[in-house]
C-alpha cells in the first residue's frame, strides 16, 4: 500500500482521540526519575514547535482525509503544513487502532506534489540532485567521489556482502563509514563496497517525491541482487531498504538487510563476540527512529499482516516489537565500563531527535529545537555523553550541543545539554573490538 | 432561522489585535485539521478561523467580536465528542481552541482542584502521582488520556468514581462562565469575591444547571472547581459473569443498594458483553464464534467492580461481601455467576488510569459512534435487550457497555455502532436506526444523554415541548443572537431538524 487512497480505510480507523499527541499514552502511571519526567508526555516535535493541531499527527490524519474526501485544494500552504513533520514515528507507536500514521503523511505529501504542487524549495533543490546521475546524493557531490573514502577493493564481484554507505557515510561523515568498514573486516566479513550505489532515496521518498525515489530503488536494486547480505551504518538508508523497498517494488528484497549493530548484537547473543576494552563514561542512550522505532513498528505489523487473530497474536507480535528495542541496549550492556542511564521517553515512546522526514533541510528552527529538547532529557540523566547511530541524529545533536552552547555563553546562564558529548556508537565500537 | 454572517478580514484583523497574530489562522489545511467525525456525532461543518484564546478575558473579548458580526462560535479543548466538538451550523465561524488555557491549580485543604478548559486527563494524573499522591482527580474513566477534564464535567459525563459520586457535573463547585455576551461571572460561593469555591449553591439561586451539558450553548465555561477525592492505595478488580443482562445488573444493585460500607468501596461498577471484546479487533482478524472467547473464560455477560480501600484487609471484606451476594443471588436467580479468574495483568490493565480502552472500536471496521443513554438501573437489562437485537437487524455487531452511576441509580447505558465509515450510505442508516431506537426508548422513558441534536434532541424535546420552551427562553436571554454552537440542544430548531418545532403556536 503506497497511495493515500490505499490507505483510505486505515486513515478512516482514526477517532481523533489525540493519544498520538503523547509519549507514554497507555502508561499515565509510568515513574519517572524526576517530576518532570513521569507519566504521559507530550512526544510530537511538530506539535511542540507549532502548538497548532495540523501539525500533530491527530491533525494531518483529518487533513489526509479531507484530501480523500475532496474536502481540500492541492497548495504549498497545504504542503507547508504537512512537510513539517519528522516522521518519527512516536504517533504510531501510541495509536490503538494500528494506524500506519507515518505511511499516512508521507502519502499525503506525495499526493500534493503529484496533483502538481511544487515540493518546497529545500526540498526540491535534494530531489534534484539525488536525480541528477551526476551527482545521484543530496549533497551535491560528484557521484564519481563516493567510494573516495574507502581504501579496500571495491565493486568485488566475489564477496556476498556489501557494505551500503549511504550518502552521508560517502560525503560527510567519512569517519563513521571507515569505522563501519573496520568493525566489519575485525568481524572477519568479507564485504565489498559498490562505487556505483546511490542514494537510498530516503529524504526524497519522505518529502513526497516518489518517481525520483522509484528511478534511485530500482537502480540499488538491480546493482545490489545478487548479494546475500547488505550492511548498513546509516539508520534511514537502512529502514528504507528494510521497510519501503519491499512495499514500493511490490518483491521481497532479494538479500537480507542487517544494521552494523544488528551484526555485533547477531555476534553477542551467539557468544561469539566478547567486547573486553573498557569504555568508562556514564552514557545515555538515544533510539534513532529509523532503525529502532520504525523497524520494531515493522516486525510488529509483519506479524499482524500474518495473523487471523490479533487478539492472540498482538502480544506476540508487541513482544517482537520490543526484542528489537532492546537491540542496542544489549550491545550497551557488552561493553565493559559503560554506564547507562536511560532516559525517560525510550523506545517507541522515543522523542525524535528533530532531524528526519525532511525537517532539517527545510525547517532548521524546529529540527534545532526538537534537538535541544532532547538534549535536556538527555542531560537529565546526569549522563556524559549522548551515544546513538545515526548520522541525522549525530549532526542535529551536535548542532545541538552548539547552540546549547552559545546560549550559554550569551545568557550566563547554564544550559542543560550543553556539556554532553555526542557520540556515535559505531565509533566506539570499532575502538573496543579488537 | 437564524442568518449568521461570514467571518471577514475586517473579523480576522480584530481577532489578531486580541490573541496575537501567532494565535490566529485561517489556513485551510490548519481548519480542517480540527475535524472530527465519529466517537458522539458524525455531523460537522468546517470552521472559519480558528482562535487560541490565553485566558479569559480574550475569550471573552472574542465573543464580543463574533456578537457585534453575527458569527456563529464553537469553543473545544478536547474535541473528543467527535463532530459536536466542531460547528454544526453554516457558514462555520469561530472554532475557539481553548487549549492555550491549561492551568491546574490544587487545594487539598478544601478538597478541590481548579481547572481550565485545556487540562487533559493525563496531565491530570500526572501531577497529582508526582505532587498530590493521596487525592485524585476525578478523570474520565476510558475516555483517551487527551480528553479534558472540564470538557467531561461540563459533558456530565463519566469519572472514575461515578459508580459513588455520581456524574462529573455532581462534583462540580463552582464555574466560572463568559456568556455569549461577554459578560464573565462566577457561580457558587466563588461567585463572592475573595470566598473559596467551596459551597456550591451559593449566594443564591445556582444556575450551573444551565451550563452543564450544554455543550458550550449557554455560555462558555473557561473555569470549573471540581471536587478531588481520596486516593487510597489498595485496589483491585473483582469480575463476576452471568448468563443474561439480568445476571449482571440484579447482583450490582444488591450490592450497591445500601450506599455505605461495601459499595462506598465499589468505586467503579461496570461491564458488557462478549462482542465487546471482539469488537477491538479488525472484523476479518479475529474468531466472531462465541466458542473461542468461552475458551478464554471470557462469559457472555459480565460486571467488573473496582475496589478501592484503605488497607488490604478491606479489600479482602469488600472482596468477601461481593462474593457473598453473588451466591445468595446465584441461588434466589437459579443462575450461575461465576467469578471471572482475572490475571494479575488484567487487572492492572482495568487500574489503568487513564487509559485507552475505548478507542480501538475503530479496528473492527473503520469507524465506530458511542450513542449513551440513561435507564432506572433495574431497567437497563430491558434496554440493552432490545438495543442488541436492533443493533443485530442493522448489521451492527451488538457491542454494548453498562456502567452504574451513583450507587446503581442509573445506568448508563453505552451501544458501540462499529461500522465502516467509508461504506456509501452508512451515515444515512446510522441515522435510520438511531430515530428507530430513540422513538422506542423515550416511549418507555429512558432518556439519551448527550444527544445527537440532529435525532435524539429533536425526538426528545418534540415529546418534552414545555421543557423545551423553557430552554429556548434562558437560550435567549442569554445569547440573544444565537451565536454559540448550538451543542446538542438544537436550539435554534431550524438549524438541525425538518421536524415540527415545539415552539409551533409561540411565535416561532
Amino acid at each position: 500500500m503506497t497511495s493515500l487512497e490505499d490507505l483510505r480505510r486505515i486513515n478512516a480507523r482514526c477517532i481523533h482521540c489525540r493519544a498520538c499527541q503523547y509519549a507514554y499514552s497507555g502508561e499515565p502511571d509510568r515513574q519517572g526519575e524526576t517530576e518532570e519526567y513521569t507519566g504521559m508526555l507530550q512526544g510530537c516535535p511538530a506539535g511542540i514547535y507549532y502548538g497548532w493541531e495540523g501539525y500533530y499527527n491527530s491533525g494531518k490524519q483529518w487533513i489526509a482525509r479531507a484530501w480523500l474526501n475532496g474536502e481540500i485544494e492541492p497548495s504549498q500552504e497545504l504542503l507547508k503544513v504537512v512537510e513539517a513533520c519528522t516522521t518519527c514515528g512516536m504517533c504510531e507507536t501510541q495509536c490503538p487502532n494500528y494506524i500506519n500514521t507515518v505511511e499516512v503523511t508521507e502519502a499525503l505529501r506525495a499526493a500534493v506534489i503529484e496533483a502538481g504542487v511544487e515540493p518546497l524549495p529545500r526540498h526540491k533543490i535534494i530531489g534534484d540532485r539525488v536525480h541528477d546521475e551526476e551527482l545521484r546524493n543530496p549533497y551535491n557531490e560528484p557521484r564519481n567521489q563516493r567510494t573516495a573514502w574507502y581504501d579496500g577493493e571495491v565493486d568485488r564481484k566475489d564477496a556476498k556482502v556489501a557494505y551500503f554507505v549511504g550518502c552521508t557515510g560517502s560525503y560527510r561523515q567519512q569517519d563513521i563509514a571507515k569505522h563501519t568498514a573496520s568493525i566489519l573486516k575485525k568481524l572477519g566479513i568479507d564485504f565489498t563496497v559498490m562505487t556505483q550505489e546511490v542514494c537510498c532515496g530516503s529524504p526524497i521518498l519522505r518529502t513526497g517525491q516518489r518517481d525520483k525515489f522509484r528511478e534511485v530503488m530500482e537502480e540499488n536494486l538491480e546493482l545490489f541482487k545478487d548479494f546475500d547480505l547488505l550492511v548498513f551504518s546509516c539508520a534511514g538508508c537502512y529502514k528504507t531498504f528494510r521497510n519501503d523497498y519491499p512495499r514500493f517494488s511490490g518483491k521481497p528484497l532479494p538479500f537480507k538487510v542487517r544494521h552494523t549493530v544488528e551484526l555485533v548484537y547477531d555476534l553477542i547473543k551467539e557468544g561469539k563476540l566478547e567486547i573486553k576494552k573498557e569504555y568508562p563514561k556514564k552514557v545515555t542512550w538515544h533510539d534513532p527512529c529509523h532503525s529502532i522505532r520504525h523497524v520494531g513498528l515493522a516486525i510488529e505489523k509483519e506479524i499482524l499482516a500474518q495473523s487471523d487473530n490479533w487478539l492472540i497474536d498482538s502480544r506476540k507480535a508487541e513482544k517482537a516489537k520490543e526484542e528489537h528495542f532492546e537491540i542496542p541496549r544489549v550491545v550497551l550492556r557488552a561493553i565493559p565500563g559503560l554506564d547507562l542511564h536511560e532516559m525517560y521517553r525510550i523506545k517507541g515512546d522515543s522523542f525524535c531527535c528533530g532531524a528526519g522526514g525532511g525537517v532539517k533541510t527545510q525547517f532548521p528552527d524546529m529540527a534545532l529545537a526538537a534537538a535541544k529538547e532532547r538534549l535536556r532529557e538527555a542531560a537529565s540523566t546526569g549522563a556524559e555523553v549522548l551515544m546513538t547511530s545515526c548520522p541525522f541524529c549525530v549532526t542535529n545533536f551536535t548542532d545541538g550541543v552548539k547552540a546549547l552552547r552559545e546560549e550559554q555563553e550569551a545568557t550566563g546562564e547554564k544550559k542543560p545539554g550543553a556539556d554532553l558529548e555526542v557520540v556515535e556508537l559505531l565509533q566506539v565500537l570499532d575502538e573496543l573490538i579488537e | 432561522m437564524t442568518r449568521y454572517n461570514h467571518v471577514t478580514d475586517d473579523v480576522v484583523k480584530k481577532l489578531v489585535s486580541i490573541c496575537g497574530e501567532q494565535y490566529v489562522t485561517t489556513s485551510e489545511p490548519l481548519r480542517h485539521s480540527y475535524m472530527a467525525r465519529g466517537i458522539m456525532g458524525l455531523e460537522a461543518v468546517l470552521p472559519e478561523v480558528i482562535v487560541r484564546p490565553a485566558d479569559v478575558e480574550e475569550v471573552s473579548q472574542i465573543l464580543v467580536i463574533a456578537n457585534e458580526h453575527l458569527i456563529p462560535v464553537t469553543p473545544a479543548a478536547g474535541g473528543l465528542s467527535g463532530g459536536f466538538a466542531l460547528p454544526a451550523i453554516e457558514p462555520g465561524g469561530i472554532y475557539m481552541d481553548m487549549t492555550r488555557m491549561n492551568r491546574l491549580t490544587v487545594d487539598t485543604e478544601n478538597r478541590v482542584m481548579i481547572v481550565e478548559p485545556g487540562v487533559k486527563s493525563g496531565d491530570a494524573w500526572r501531577i497529582f502521582k508526582v505532587k498530590y499522591p493521596e487525592w485524585a482527580p476525578p478523570i474520565p474513566d476510558g475516555a483517551p488520556p487527551a480528553a479534558t477534564i472540564l470538557g467531561d464535567a461540563i459533558e456530565r459525563g463519566f469519572s472514575l468514581v461515578t459508580g459513588v459520586y455520581g456524574p462529573q457535573a455532581d462534583m462540580i463547585m463552582g464555574l466560572e462562565v463568559v456568556l455569549p455576551t461577554g459578560d464573565i461571572f462566577r457561580t457558587g460561593s466563588w461567585a463572592l469575591d475573595g470566598a473559596k469555591p467551596f459551597y456550591r449553591w451559593g449566594l443564591g439561586p445556582n444556575p450551573d444547571g444551565l451550563f452543564l451539558g450544554s455543550q458550550g450553548s449557554m455560555g462558555i465555561i473557561t473555569k470549573a472547581a471540581i471536587k478531588i477525592v481520596p486516593h487510597p492505595h489498595h485496589k483491585t478488580v473483582v469480575a463476576y459473569g452471568g448468563q443474561n443482562w439480568d445476571d449482571i445488573i440484579k447482583p450490582a444493585w444488591e450490592i450497591s443498594k445500601h450506599e455505605l460500607g461495601v459499595a462506598e468501596n465499589t468505586v467503579m461498577v461496570q461491564g458488557g458483553n462478549w462482542p465487546l471484546v471482539m469488537t477491538r479487533w479488525p472484523k476479518s482478524n479475529v474468531p466472531t464464534d462465541y466458542e473461542f472467547y468461552k475458551k478464554l473464560g471470557i462469559s457472555e455477560y459480565w460486571m467488573n467492580y473496582e475496589i478501592w480501600a484503605w488497607s488490604d484487609e478491606e479489600l479482602e471484606y469488600v472482596k468477601k461481601k461481593i462474593d457473598e451476594t453473588y451466591k445468595w443471588y446465584e441461588e434466589e436467580a437459579g443462575t450461575k455467576c461465576p467469578q471471572w479468574k482475572l490475571h494479575p495483568k488484567q487487572v492492572a490493565s482495568r487500574l489503568k488510569k487513564p487509559n485507552k480502552i475505548a478507542i480501538p472500536y475503530s479496528l473492527w471496521q473503520a469507524g465506530f459512534l458511542f450513542i449513551t443513554w440513561y435507564t432506572p438501573w433495574l431497567e437497563s437489562p430491558a434496554m440493552m435487550e432490545e438495543y442488541c437485537a436492533k443493533m443485530e437487524e442493522y448489521g451492527f455487531p451488538p457491542t454494548m457497555w453498562v456502567a452504574s452511576i451513583d450507587h446503581a441509580r442509573q445506568a448508563i447505558v453505552m451501544p458501540i455502532l462499529c461500522f465502516d465509515s467509508t461504506e456509501p450510505g452508512i451515515y444515512d442508516k446510522i441515522r435510520e436506526f438511531n430515530t428507530e431506537t430513540t422513538r422506542s426508548f423515550l416511549k418507555k422513558g429512558w432518556l439519551n444523554y448527550r444527544p445527537d441534536p440532529f435525532v435524539h434532541a429533536p425526538e426528545t424535546f418534540s415529546r418534552a415541548p414545555n421543557f423545551y420552551r423553557m430552554l429556548v427562553k434562558f437560550r435567549k436571554v442569554l445569547d440573544p443572537n444565537l451565536i454559540l454552537h448550538p451543542g446538542r440542544l438544537a436550539i435554534p430548531w431550524e438549524a438541525v431538524t425538518d421536524m415540527p418545532s415545539p415552539l409551533q403556536g409561540d411565535g416561532e
